[in-house]
């Protein structure tokens, strides 16, 4: 398959997010043929370097989401891009559409978002009444009911434009409301952008801006919109340039070049933020299936980023902070919405996810892996040889503590727990083996996840939170030093402390594994915790561990360890000293944790789950608009844009179309194949896509008769093995015969 | 935990402890992920009696306090509160103390360069005056490395106006740039010796008799190179009050009707400066310059009204120029610069032309000027024409916000 990754502050970039896992997922897929198409966030980013791609990724694309726009020469006034009057009316009725849904008070979600966002004082006082809050909106959307039926008919005027007759009818009922308007807007922004090119000379215009500061003085826009001054909607539109950049990018094979990600089987978007904008106009455009994975939930790191820069240096005032959460919110809507399938890291991202929108039916939880080699020797002898019941060989009863000390990993609660667990068992040991800090620069971390998870973000977003640690991380380390001489005081020489603080990568701590190997018990006392790396470090180890019940910590220890409340000290020791009085106890459940680590967070699990991901989509049902060649790219078919987001059932079709029908030269229906007739006529079923695709529209009961009078499918085929795309291949056109077998590697389905 | 004392209302425990978090957070999702980000696990939304995060976080959205931050729908104190903001986030970040010196000089730079070309050119023409029966070698060279410095240094000038930034490609942009810069020197030499060509050709055609050709008086590219400094000064000064503008006018058209006057007054203090300009350089230059040119006629062949008003007419170019060139409208400043070239360049040639060609009717319309107004009539409606068309479209397009935005946010 040609699988088309999109990433944003990513990917090939050396500092970039969830870029070891994106690393690790292309070379485990050597046999799928990878395009990256990579959005960077900052000028840094992109001088730290990139990675060297393997040999299956085919090409890299780049583009800056930073920086001045790209080609405009900040040329303006006699030049208006390169539009001509319609194109200004176009661009105006897009571009409101959007402004007024980015502006809305209300967030399409049925619920409490709406009674917490729309507030004007009546409804803060009556906050604990919805009856009266939906009663209000429901009045707003209704003032607002002509505007969308107007663009309704923009986006069916614009879907006609490219082949006339294709999206008639097929035009979103404008009930939706402001979900609606988003992507009537968005979508026909990018028609704009796809045939005129470019659309940052138009966003930058004082056109924009005009239709912004109406969009926020409109009577249904939020408070905080109505508060904006005039440099508040120029940031804004600054930043809504360079948010809606990559639709302007001729990645999509719309203006000659190469095919692009209109060639693409898959578009693999990493994060449902901008990244998620190509993929969703190829969606749009020429039927791509979109994946959308997040380790870190993309909108969150907005809120934190948009937190913190407000705490930090007062740059982005109130209003365009709404304005642009509310941008970021809604596209991520869109994106849940458009999603063929979406995988969360973990379960607190899944729950933002459904809390966005997102369908639950096609979540698809793929945990985050590491490489458990490093760990293999440690691991492998506690496996082999389990204590008999006496303590270790070791000697004293050891709690490990491997981490990069910091504010959110409160290691004063170990401290005091530990101090406790002195009094039970006064031979006890702490050894606090310190990581260098990934954040400073070229501190490789060891941690394969570390990258991956995206579970740093909280942590670093707590530190830098006013109620955070003011020290660095440095002085957090001294502090830590302190208290620990305070709570265990000079011992006579001779006597070792029993609590000691190492560096990790000294001698006598080298690796991680051998950090873990100084221990029998690994503790982890953070407050908040996204996946925590060192957790499973130690389950790789065998090792039983103690960890406080924050983040990912529940999902990823499983019952292979104890869980207490985080900021316990008691509960901490408790759990230490019970573990500690057990050993045999301890080994078990340090067994139990390197096979439960072993089956779910390896980086062999995570890349099988994406190879079977992948070809799970590869076998949907192809999208009947699926365009033929990319130069009419224009009809936005809109259609089946209800129909194909959640149908599960759709989805559950087992072999619907089998991998073999994507390889070159096998132009095979799906419905022969399956209904296990023997005989192929190659010269049939290269009839048979175009056939297939002009099936008249009807219900699966009379499709046996259509497919007798075309003579293509086989009229025994039963209906539930036949994946249901009438109403889909209506909408769009003619698929030819080539299109269904490009992109196919032959080995794809059997290989490694 | 520790929030397990509270008496009877978690939320408002919670509510308290993360307070600036929720008063600073613009919608629910915001202390939705500022609380996890804090720690807060699901135990904590349990015992707030709530199913996940998010609906805690809805919770203390609707009940935290706003003092007076978030008015329903009158501004007035969205404007206070950032305006407020911003001393705050300066007094924050302490600069280093050795960067003192260079913000003076970061200060001071913009408002002596535009005073260099004008020096340099009175030095020029001193030291011409110094070396007066010197050999005309070195009066050549000095006059050559004269051009030269005075030319360098009104670039320099021209650079502390704050302008928009660049696209990334610049490829196109240095095509676009160099065009006025040819303009600019073509309107300048014609300023300097165009009259004096006009005349030659219109009293019979250049002949070979007549020498080198010379301008009218050496007050005059002092004056021209005086000029660079109120059109910078000028120019920088009204970006920067429309900046200041930017920042406190609550709407578009607020800020259009500060941004007009700004600009009426910005005009009207460089149409009078330049005059006065003007006399100020003849001063010197009839005063103690006067031997800088010697072949020159001692009697001024133009009045001096009419030179002012050539002057002043150019400098209102180049300050229109300036200004839209400055945010952004690079094309349209070229396009005004070109036009008064071309007029320049069609008064000049329509004389040689009717008279190799027999059309007399070409040649009469600046005939008829030169004969009622004098030579000096011609730059003067050429140039005062492209500026007032230039003028005019700048007070619409100047009056957008969009013009003055530089793109603050670095990333």
């Amino acid at each position: 398959m040609r699988i088309a990754l999109l990433t944003e502050g990513g990917y090939p970039y050396v500092r970039g997010e969830s870029a070891l896992w994106c690393d690790r997922l292309v070379r485990g897929l050597d046999g799928h043929e990878f395009a990256v198409y990579a959005l960077s966030r900052s000028a840094r980013q992109e001088r730290t370097g990139c990675w060297d791609v393997p040999p299956n990724v085919e090409r890299v694309r780049t583009a800056p989401l930073w920086g001045p726009e790209p080609g405009g020469a900040g040329v303006r006034g006699l030049t208006w891009g390169s539009y001509g009057r319609r194109e200004k009316q176009r661009f105006r009725e897009c571009f409101g559409a959007l402004a007024e849904a980015v502006c809305g008070a209300a967030p399409d979600r049925s619920g409490p978002d709406r009674s917490g966002s729309d507030r004007s004082p009546v409804d803060r006082s009556a906050a604990g009444h919805p009856h009266l809050d939906c009663a209000h909106l429901d009045c707003a959307d209704l003032d607002r009911a002509d505007l969308g039926r107007s663009l309704a008919a923009l986006a069916d005027r614009s879907a006609t434009v490219g082949t006339p007759g294709s999206g008639a009818g097929s035009a979103r009922p404008p009930a939706d409301g402001q979900a609606d308007r988003f992507a009537a807007g968005l979508y026909g922004l990018a028609q704009l952008a796809a045939e005129r090119g470019g659309l940052a000379a138009a966003l930058r215009s004082e056109s924009a801006v005009r239709i912004l500061e109406s969009a926020c003085r409109a009577p249904g826009a939020m408070p905080a919109a109505h508060a904006a001054q005039v440099c508040d909607l120029l940031a804004v539109t600054d930043k809504l340039e360079r948010a809606l950049r990559p639709l302007s990018l001729d990645w999509y094979g719309q203006r000659g070049g190469d095919a692009g990600l209109s060639d693409a089987d898959l578009c693999h978007a990493v994060g449902a933020g901008p990244a998620a904008l190509p993929g969703l106009w190829a969606k749009r455009t020429f039927g791509v299936p979109l994946l959308i994975t997040e380790y870190g939930v993309r909108l969150r790191e907005h809120y934190l980023a948009s937190a913190a820069g407000a705490v930090a240096r007062g740059v982005a005032g109130a209003p365009v902070r709404a304005l642009l959460a509310s941008f970021q919110r809604r596209l991520a809507r869109e994106a849940y919405a458009q999603a063929h399938l979406i995988t969360p890291g973990n379960t607190h991202a899944r729950r933002w996810q459904e809390h966005c929108g997102a369908d639950s039916a096609r979540l698809r939880t793929v945990c985050p892996g590491m490489d458990p080699t490093p760990f293999d020797a440690v691991g492998e002898q506690t496996a082999q040889l389990p204590p008999p019941g006496g303590p270790r060989s070791s000697g004293a009863p050891t709690l490990v503590w491997v981490g990069v000390p910091g504010p959110a990993k409160d290691l004063g609660t170990l401290l005091h727990a530990f101090a406790r667990v002195r009094e039970a068992v006064p031979t006890a040991r702490l050894r606090i083996v310190e990581r260098p800090d990934p954040r400073a620069p070229e501190a490789a971390d060891c941690a394969p996840g570390a990258a991956a998870d995206g579970g740093s973000v909280p942590a670093e977003g707590g530190a830098d939170r006013p109620g955070g640690h003011p020290e660095g991380s440095g002085g957090y380390r001294a502090h830590c030093r302190a208290l620990a001489a305070r709570l265990f005081p000079a011992l006579p020489p001779g006597e070792e402390s029993p609590v000691t603080f190492d560096e990790l990568g000294s001698a006598a701590v080298p690796t991680p594994a051998d950090a873990y190997a100084l221990g029998g018990v690994a503790v982890l006392s953070s407050t908040v915790e996204g996946f925590p790396v060192p957790l499973v470090e130690a389950m790789f180890c065998g090792r039983a561990a103690v960890s406080t019940d924050v983040g990912a910590a529940p999902e990823v220890i499983g019952g292979t360890g104890c869980l207490v409340p985080a900021h316990d000290p008691r509960a901490l020791a408790d759990a230490c000293v019970a573990l500690l009085c057990d050993p045999a106890r301890a080994a078990r459940l340090g067994a139990a944790a390197r096979a439960r680590a072993l089956e779910l967070f390896t980086v062999r699990q995570n890349v099988e789950a994406f190879r079977s991901i992948y070809r799970d989509l590869a076998q949907r049902p192809a999208e009947g608009h699926r365009q033929p060649a990319p130069g009419n790219a224009g009809n936005a078919g809109n259609a089946g844009n209800a129909g194909d987001a959640g149908d599960p059932s759709e989805d559950a079709v087992p072999f619907a179309r089998p991998p073999e029908s994507r390889l070159r030269g096998h132009a095979v229906t799906t419905d022969t194949r399956w209904s296990g007739d023997p005989v192929v006529d190659t010269a049939a079923g290269a009839v048979v896509p175009g056939a297939d695709g002009r099936r008249p529209v009807g219900r699966p009961g009379r499709r046996a008769a259509g497919a007798l009078t075309t003579g293509a499918g086989s009229p025994h085929v039963p209906s539930w093995a036949r994946p249901d795309r009438g109403p889909r291949e209506s909408a769009g056109g003619p698929r030819p015969a080539g299109r269904a077998a490009v992109g196919a590697e032959p080995g794809e389905g059997t290989a490694p | 935990m520790t929030t397990g004392s509270a008496p009877g209302d978690p939320v408002r425990v919670l509510l308290h402890r993360h307070r600036t978090l929720c008063e600073r957070a613009v919608d629910p999702l915001e202390i939705a992920a500022g609380l996890e980000a804090d720690g807060i696990t699901d135990r904590t939304v349990a015992r707030c009696r709530h199913r996940d995060v998010f609906s805690l976080a809805e919770e203390l959205y609707a009940r935290t306090p706003y003092p007076g931050a978030r008015p329903p729908h009158t501004g007035d104190g969205a404007c206070g509160g950032s305006a407020r903001r911003a001393p705050s986030a300066e007094s924050r970040h302490p600069r280093p103390p050795g960067a003192a010196g260079r913000r003076l000089l970061a200060r001071c730079a913009p408002l002596v360069l535009p005073l260099l070309p004008g020096l340099l050119c009175a030095g020029t023409l001193a030291w011409s005056v110094l070396l007066r029966d010197g050999p005309a070698a070195v009066r050549a060279a000095l006059c050559v490395l004269g051009t030269l410095t005075v030319l360098g240094s009104a670039v320099a000038a021209l650079r502390a106006v704050p302008r928009v930034p660049r696209a990334a490609g610049t490829a196109a942009s240095s095509a676009l740039s160099a065009f006025p810069a040819l303009c600019v020197c073509w309107l300048a030499g014609y300023a300097l010796y165009g009259d004096w060509l006009l005349a030659r050709l219109l009293g019979g055609g250049p002949d070979a008799s007549s020498g080198a050709p010379r301008m009218p008086s050496p007050a005059l590219p002092l004056a021209l190179a005086l000029a660079v400094a109120p059109v910078v000064w000028g120019a920088r000064g009204f970006a920067s009050a429309a900046r200041r503008r930017l920042a406190g006018s609550r709407s578009l058209e607020d800020f259009a009707a500060a941004v007009r006057p700004l600009l009426a007054l910005s005009v009207c203090a460089v149409a009078v400066g330049l005059p006065v300009l003007h006399l100020a350089a003849r001063a010197l230059a009839t005063g103690p310059l006067a031997a800088a040119a010697p072949g020159a006629a001692p009697a001024p062949q133009i009045p001096w009204p009419a030179a002012a008003a050539a002057t002043g007419a150019l400098g209102l170019l180049f300050f229109a120029a300036l200004l839209l060139a400055a945010h952004g409208f690079r094309r349209a400043a070229a396009a005004g610069l070109a036009a008064a070239c071309a007029a320049e360049a069609a008064a000049l040639l329509s004389v040689p032309v009717a008279r190799l060609t027999g059309l007399g009717a070409l040649s009469r319309p600046p005939e008829a000027l030169v004969a009622h107004l004098g030579t000096a009539a011609v730059p003067v409606a050429a140039c005062g024409c492209a500026a007032l068309v230039l003028l005019a479209y700048a007070a619409g397009a100047l009056a957008n916000a969009s013009a003055h935005h530089r793109g603050a946010a670095p990333v």
